[in-house]
């Protein structure tokens, strides 16, 4: 074999020539090429086959999940949207009447604690 | 380093074979035919399970052929997928360990007559090959007879550009070693 430096980056014809005739097969690659195309639809349906098992595999985890997910969200909806007691912004902003309130507004002097406390608990 | 022949280029054939076109696939198969069962010989030793692993590898190719970047040389692409092809097969056969080497054949022993010479040649070369881990077996083979560069056979390999140095430095060590009484030009 040739001798060549270590680390040559460069191939060894030699070597090489002699390795691809060790290494070459006996029939030609025509008849290997043909072995190999006799299965290519075989092979694109066996990788679909394999993709929707893949599918199918998950199908049931994601149903599961899919109705836990459901099951969860109509729950949440109905505590929130079922609170009791709500008020209107409206409501809480209108004005109470009664004399209380009146004689708050109305009054010269500055108002007694307890008239402020009348016009708060007074409907 | 591209396919074997001219025609048109691995990417036009690969664009094809992506739209269904089987002959399209079939040139690629003949145009990368001779370095696959080669690589998977250098592997295997068995040239009917080689021609397996490489079948194997082409069609695993078709498979995944979505997956491959045009950008990219198709070559070392499909030498990755056919070079792991090998390695499972060889791994699927419970590792049918490589029969211990003749001495007769890789240490010299009587001289062959000349005529036999080339064939003699071939059983030390596979014989010194099977010696070899089968890293370093597969990086000679792409390096020396399939002409693929250090980096190529790197990504090939999936180890670093200066092991695969340092692999096809000791192949070429101990294949020239075991070699060293065949002086006799190849041709």
């Amino acid at each position: 074999m040739t001798e060549q430096p270590s680390f040559d980056h460069r191939p060894d014809p030699e070597l090489g020539a002699a390795l691809r005739a060790a290494l070459e097969p006996k029939d030609d690659h025509a008849a290997f090429a043909a072995r190999v195309l006799a299965q290519y639809d075989h092979a694109l349906d066996r990788s679909s086959v394999a993709m929707f098992d893949v599918l199918a595999s998950w199908f049931r985890p994601g149903m599961v999940a899919a109705a836990a997910a459901l099951v969860l969200g109509i729950l949440l909806g109905r505590t929130v949207f079922q609170s009791p007691d709500t008020t209107s912004i409206d409501a809480a902003m209108a004005p109470v009447e009664g004399p209380g309130l009146a004689a708050l507004v109305t009054a010269q002097d500055p108002p007694d604690a307890s008239v402020v406390f009348t016009s708060l608990v007074e409907p | 380093m591209g396919g074997e022949g001219g025609g048109p280029a691995d990417q036009a054939l690969v664009a094809q074979t992506l739209a269904g076109d089987r002959a399209a696939f079939g040139s690629l198969v003949e145009r990368y035919a001779g370095q696959a069962r080669r690589v998977a010989r250098a592997v295997l030793g068995d040239p009917d399970d080689a021609d397996d692993a490489a079948q194997d590898g082409f069609l695993s190719a078709l498979v995944k052929l979505g997956q491959y970047d045009a950008r990219r040389p198709f070559g070392p692409w499909l030498m990755r997928i056919v070079a792991n092809a090998a390695t499972d097969r060889r791994r699927r056969r419970n590792v049918r360990r490589v029969e211990p080497l003749d001495t007769s054949l890789v240490g010299g022993g009587p001289r062959p007559d000349a005529a036999a010479v080339r064939n003699e040649l071939g059983d030390r070369l596979r014989a010194a090959l099977a010696e070899l881990p089968e890293r370093r077996r597969k990086a000679v083979v792409l390096f020396d007879v399939e002409g693929y560069s250090h980096a190529e056979i790197a990504g090939i390999l999936g180890i670093p550009e200066g092991t695969v140095r340092s692999e096809v430095f000791h192949a070429r060590r101990r294949l020239r070693t075991l070699l060293a009484d065949f002086k006799e030009p190849i041709g």
